[in-house]
């Protein structure tokens, strides 16, 4: 089969949001498992049923004799391959100096399985239906073990330990800040407020299931492998030592990938498999994933258990701030999970505010689940939702209003640049700005007398706020770069390795050309994930995707801009002026085209998207329902490149949060097993769920990088989950309920609203 | 799946002499349940037998003293008909409520009713209206028909071919949907029934559908509604029993308010 | 078996097993990628297409029961130009990852022919077999007010 170009059809008269928009509203995007090549195997992978077992013995014979059967892979094939585990991303230091003990997950299980869900054996048969019937042949057989669900059960006195090298389920055990001085100023407080939230676990599901498929050219010796990722060199990497393939022997492939959400920056299972197989077999091997199977195997979000507690002053000044947080890492580290327990909890504990005095320490803890990773803001949300309704409770604790409560421990604009006493450096901020326009545009002061109208209706409203503060990805890579070429008709394409799973970003580096060359948008085309030059480049992730890559995309236009100066000059250009680039570049001949060709380098780290978000919601008693009658959001997003598709990406991210606030929730029963295993049981957000997000942005440009933008992609979860989970406080508070845990589903508000006797 | 034969039944009696003829062969109308079933493979058939255009299973017609249903027919034409909304505006309600506009395209009330799934909707009707099911061996009155957790008294290979709905004076239908498979938490029908009293009943709540005779006796004498005392109300990772119990009680009172 | 459908306009005839699903002919058998799978308990609509004018979800309805319908996927509903709920989803930006959209486009194109002008209740039962993990919807939701305006206008 050959490469598959991204369409660039536009039909006149249509005002296209997107580049990307015609292909995918006329089905002819391509997603993986739309890309069948001639003569594919196709792959079952056969998965424990057990939380935790001893495999005690595999016989696969009946498999192996099924009809269409063409391979039958255990560890033992994997192994003998050349392949082991899937590589973990970040380790930390501990306290007191302490190593972290990883345990990275094997593609195949061996000895043992830890998760229902985890790989134990594939199938390669001639058709999906063959190799299924075969896998229902297969001879297991497991001792079952008693299973640690919760992180409490894993690190229990006497618990069972998971894995040989890590005892007490304990990976990690990380702290970040000053201890002493934060007790010493807990101590002399006044005040003290504590609070615990569990932001729990979650399932990210992207809407395309996870797919892969593997085609090896025997000639070559290089294997392709076809799969939605967040940018191909650094699943290529991870799969090469995964595989024990060397890095110059694949090729990763990404074209249109349906949803990621952080979930699919890490290689699987089931890329190692299918790259070994086609390279066994000398035939493409494809795997496309059930939605029941991706429920108990595509890693999972959240877990985490943030226990806050802050100091005040008598005027409400925050002295000191603290955390003792827990990570269910799930049975293995398989991604960032570590980075998300350990930097991520850390870097923005303390918010937009001015803390003297931080510590956190986290505890990153094996279970009998499903690994965790990065899921849409990967720990920042999490603090956020922390801090903020840790602030909230501390307003209701001891009479403050919570939004002076909030303006008295702002970072003050002259303190930027402000460093946090953790050592995080943010550039400047408003918090005030935001603020005052969020409770402007909600009506903030007119609450109570909608709130007593509600009353009167039999109907409980409460209204909340966030002024969170995250912070976006700093970046794996030294780098970001791309490489710009033009062609006969004058059409610049710039190759990249970060790709998109929705964020338009063919659309948004077009624009930023446009902006800095002049050369119209119409004429500039991205092409992501076609490795085959020697690029750096941060994948798609932390929302720097836009400031990453445009920052290099700026430069590069700066190296293109010089490059066709001197041209000009040197083809009799008048001094003083420039070419128009558009009408020029399709005259000139290959080489000179050839000259104008170049690079575009740029290293930026995090930067600091920023907000105030607010919430409104009415219950009703009767049945518990909730409706969210009204949702602002003014946010500090620095320069929007693209307005239109920065609302989208808060109005998704925004509605994500209100998943988590009021229906999502991935529940393990007492044996491991994922009781919310399909759509049946765990509630996605549905069409209504919200009303359209009042958005606005102050555009304070920041000065962290060339293109002046602050990531968007996971602000709008890391505001809407603190403020719809405060506005449900703040209704519910006046009715005896004194805390309580998302999601908040009708059936827990209206327990909740109704105590058992 | 596991492979079967698609067969698409030229005749009822056809169909009916292929079902008594391999214990595992199933009847096939909208298969809105009994194809996700197969595609998990819980279950396994030798043959499928369509009887879903089957000209016996179709048509809505109003009789003067019953509604007739054909078994095929399927719920967004049941949602759409004007004589279903004029003679049993409770009925029409509901089928409107089942599942999503493309599961109403294709589900059909036989299938249903024939699954007695416990959180389905039709039963609630089914038996509020003491409606009849008939078959093609037999007539089943509706208190007989159903039996418990996805159990009715179909015999092995038995077919609906439609079903007998009385002519209520009023009737409505509330439900609650469950927030993830749309399914009914608690749905009530409430139907006055004339001469013949009146009727509420639960669906969704417990292990199948029943009549809530207290709610019957609050709505008679204009009391309260109370909260649903049953057995086995379901309890699971969703709601306690007593929040079904609940809300069985504010749907009844919903259903009540439109027939005020 | 052997079976006869009109897809897009164009008859076919074609040659299926018992258990094979509308969604894998389109798919796998026709080549028309178009619509997705992105469940297996019926519930995220990715799949929907047009079968006799109303939408159904492909994944849930076997290759048998389809003989002698009259299907529409996402690649024959514009034809040259695009179909009015085509141009508003672009218009409107109601896609970002594009995987549900071929199956929104296909149901909001269904609930448009039966309510031409839906009120925001019927817009959103008329999405409730759909799911968007991206866009958060507001701007679905504006796309099928746009088309409405479009088709009313186009029909006056």
């Amino acid at each position: 089969m050959s490469a598959v170009p991204a369409s660039e059809t536009s039909l006149p008269g249509v005002h296209y949001a997107r580049r990307e928009d015609h292909r995918l509203i006329t089905g002819t995007g391509a997603f993986t498992d739309d890309l069948r090549p001639d003569q594919m195997l196709h792959g079952h992978v056969i998965r424990s049923p057990h939380a935790r077992a001893r495999i005690v013995r595999v016989d696969l014979s009946a498999v192996r004799a099924a009809t269409g059967v063409r391979w039958v892979m255990t560890a033992e094939e994997v192994i003998q391959q050349g392949g082991g585990s899937l590589p973990n991303s970040f380790t930390f230091p501990g306290r007191g100096g302490t190593t972290q003990q990883v345990a990275t997950m094997p593609v195949l299980a061996h000895g043992q399985v830890l998760f229902v869900g985890q790989p134990v054996a594939m199938v390669v048969a001639d058709t999906a239906a063959q190799a299924q019937d075969a896998a229902e042949l297969a001879d297991i057989e497991y001792e079952e073990l008693e299973p640690v669900v919760t992180t409490d059960q894993a690190l229990a006195l006497g618990a069972p330990q998971l894995h040989p090298n890590v005892p007490g389920n304990l990976s990690l055990h990380f702290e970040s800040g000053d201890e002493q001085a934060v007790a010493e100023a807990f101590a002399r407080a006044p005040l003290k407020s504590r609070h615990r939230v569990h932001s729990q676990r979650l399932v990210g599901f992207p809407m395309e299931p996870r797919a892969v498929i593997a085609s090896h050219d025997a000639a070559t010796g290089i294997t392709r492998l076809f799969t939605p990722s967040q940018g191909v060199t650094g699943m290529l990497k991870s799969v090469a030592v995964a595989s024990g393939i060397p890095a110059e022997q694949i090729d990763v492939l990404t074209y249109d990938v349906g949803g990621s959400f952080g979930l699919r920056s890490n290689p699987y299972s089931e890329h190692v498999l299918v790259v070994l197989a086609a390279r066994h077999l000398g035939r493409p091997v494809g795997w496309t994933g059930t939605r029941s199977e991706v429920f108990v195997s595509e890693y999972q979000g959240r877990a985490l258990t943030l226990d806050g507690s802050v100091a005040l002053d008598r005027d409400g000044r925050i002295l000191a701030l603290r955390f003792d947080d827990t990570i269910d890492l799930g049975a293995f580290s398989a991604g960032p999970s570590s980075l998300i327990g350990a930097r991520n909890l850390s870097v923005t504990m303390g918010g937009s505010y001015r803390v003297p005095a931080l510590y956190m320490n986290s505890k990153l803890v094996y279970t009998n689940a499903v690994p965790m990773a990065a899921y849409r803001g990967a720990g920042r949300p999490d603090i956020a939702f922390a801090i903020e309704t840790l602030l909230d409770h501390a307003a209701h604790e001891h009479g403050f209003d919570p939004v002076a409560l909030r303006r008295i421990n702002f970072i003050p604009p002259e303190a930027f640049p402000y460093k946090t006493a953790n050592g995080t450096l943010y550039d400047l901020c408003e918090f005030h700005r935001t603020l005052d326009r969020a409770l402007e545009l909600s009506d903030w002061a007119g609450f109570e007398a909608r709130r007593e109208a509600a009353a009167r209706q039999g109907k409980l409203r409460g209204i909340g706020l966030a002024c969170y503060l995250e912070a976006s990805g700093a970046g794996a890579v030294p780098a970001d770069t791309v490489q710009g070429d033009f062609d006969e008709q004058g059409q610049l394409t710039i190759y990249g390795v970060t790709g998109a799973s929705g964020q338009g970003h063919e659309t948004s580096f077009a624009t930023i050309v446009e902006q800095e060359l002049g050369l119209p948008a119409s004429r500039v085309r991205y092409a992501a994930g076609h490795h085959g030059r020697a690029l750096m480049g941060n994948g798609t992730g932390g929302s720097r995707t836009l400031y990453g890559a445009g920052s290099a995309i700026v430069e590069l236009c700066a190296r293109i801009r010089e490059q066709a100066q001197t041209l000009w000059a040197e083809s009799g250009g008048a001094a003083g002026s420039a070419p128009d680039l558009a009408t020029w570049i399709p005259r000139l001949d290959a080489a000179q085209r050839a000259r104008l060709s170049a690079e575009g380098k740029a290293q930026s780290g995090s930067t600091f998207p920023n907000g105030t978000h607010v919430a409104e919601i009415e219950i009703d008693p009767a049945t518990g329902i909730t409706d969210v009658v009204h949702y602002v959001a003014v946010d500090d997003l620095g320069r929007v490149i693209s307005p239109q598709l920065v609302i989208g990406q808060l109005q998704g991210g925004v509605v994500q949060g209100w998943g988590q606030v009021f229906c999502e929730h991935a529940i393990y029963d007492e044996r491991g097993q994922l009781s919310t295993g399909s759509l049946m049981d765990y509630a996605l957000p549905k069409a209504g769920c919200i009303p359209t997000v009042e958005a606005e942005q102050i555009q304070a440009r920041t000065e962290l990088n060339r293109v002046g933008a602050k990531g968007v992609g996971e602000a709008g979860c890391t505001g809407s989950i603190p403020a719809l989970t405060n506005a449900m406080m703040n209704a519910l508070r006046r009715h005896g309920v004194v805390a309580m845990d998302t999601p908040f589903t009708a059936a827990r508000v209206w327990e909740a609203l109704n105590p058992a006797a | 799946m596991h492979a079967f034969e698609y067969r698409r039944a030229a005749s009822l009696s056809e169909a009916a002499s292929t079902l008594s003829q391999d214990s595992e062969a199933r009847p096939l109308a909208g298969g809105m349940t009994l194809i996700p079933s197969l595609k998990h493979r819980l279950n396994q058939v030798s043959q499928l037998i369509d009887i879903g255009r089957l000209p016996d299973l179709q048509g809505i017609a109003v009789r003067a003293d019953h509604l007739w249903i054909g078994a095929a027919t399927r719920h967004q034409q049941v949602a759409d008909s004007a004589d279903v909304g004029r003679v049993v505006q409770g009925l029409a309600q509901l089928a409107g409520l089942i599942g999503d506009p493309q599961v109403r395209a294709r589900g059909t009330i036989g299938g249903s009713v024939a699954n007695n799934d416990p959180a389905a909707d039709y039963p609630a009707a089914v038996l509020a209206l003491d409606a009849v099911v008939v078959t093609d061996r037999r007539e089943l009155a509706a208190a007989d028909f159903f039996q418990g957790f996805f159990m009715t008294a179909l015999e092995p290979g038995e077919l609906i071919t439609g079903i007998r709905f009385r002519l209520p004076r009023r009737s409505a239908y509330a439900k609650f949907k469950h927030p993830a498979s749309g399914y009914a938490m608690a749905g009530v029908f409430a139907a006055d029934l004339g001469a013949a009293g009146l009727r509420v009943t639960v669906t969704g709540a417990g292990g199948g559908v029943f009549r809530w005779t207290a709610a019957e006796q609050a709505w008679a004498s204009g009391s309260t509604v109370p909260t649903l005392d049953h057995p086995d109300l379901l309890e699971d990772i969703h709601a306690p029993a007593r929040y079904r119990a609940h809300l069985a009680k504010v749907m009844c009172e919903q259903a009540l308010r439109e027939l005020a | 078996m052997n079976i006869s459908i009109e897809v897009n306009g164009k008859a076919q005839s074609l040659e299926v097993e018992g258990r094979t699903l509308l969604v894998e002919v389109l798919r796998e058998q026709l080549g028309l990628t178009g619509t997705h799978v992105g469940c297996d308990t019926s519930q995220c609509g990715c799949c929907t297409v047009l079968v006799d004018g109303q939408g159904v979800k492909a994944c849930t309805m076997l290759a048998g029961q389809a003989d002698g319908c009259r299907i529409t996927t996402i690649e024959g509903l514009g034809g040259q130009s695009l179909h009015p709920v085509q141009v508003a989803f672009t218009e409107c930006h109601a896609l970002q990852c594009g995987f549900c959209t071929p199956g929104m486009i296909m149901s909001v194109t269904s609930l448009l022919s039966r309510h031409p002008n839906p009120t925001d209740e019927q817009i959103i039962e008329g999405l409730a077999g759909n799911l968007c993990r991206c866009t958060g919807y507001a701007n679905i939701i504006a796309a099928v007010r746009q088309a409405a305006g479009a088709m009313a206008g186009s029909a006056a």
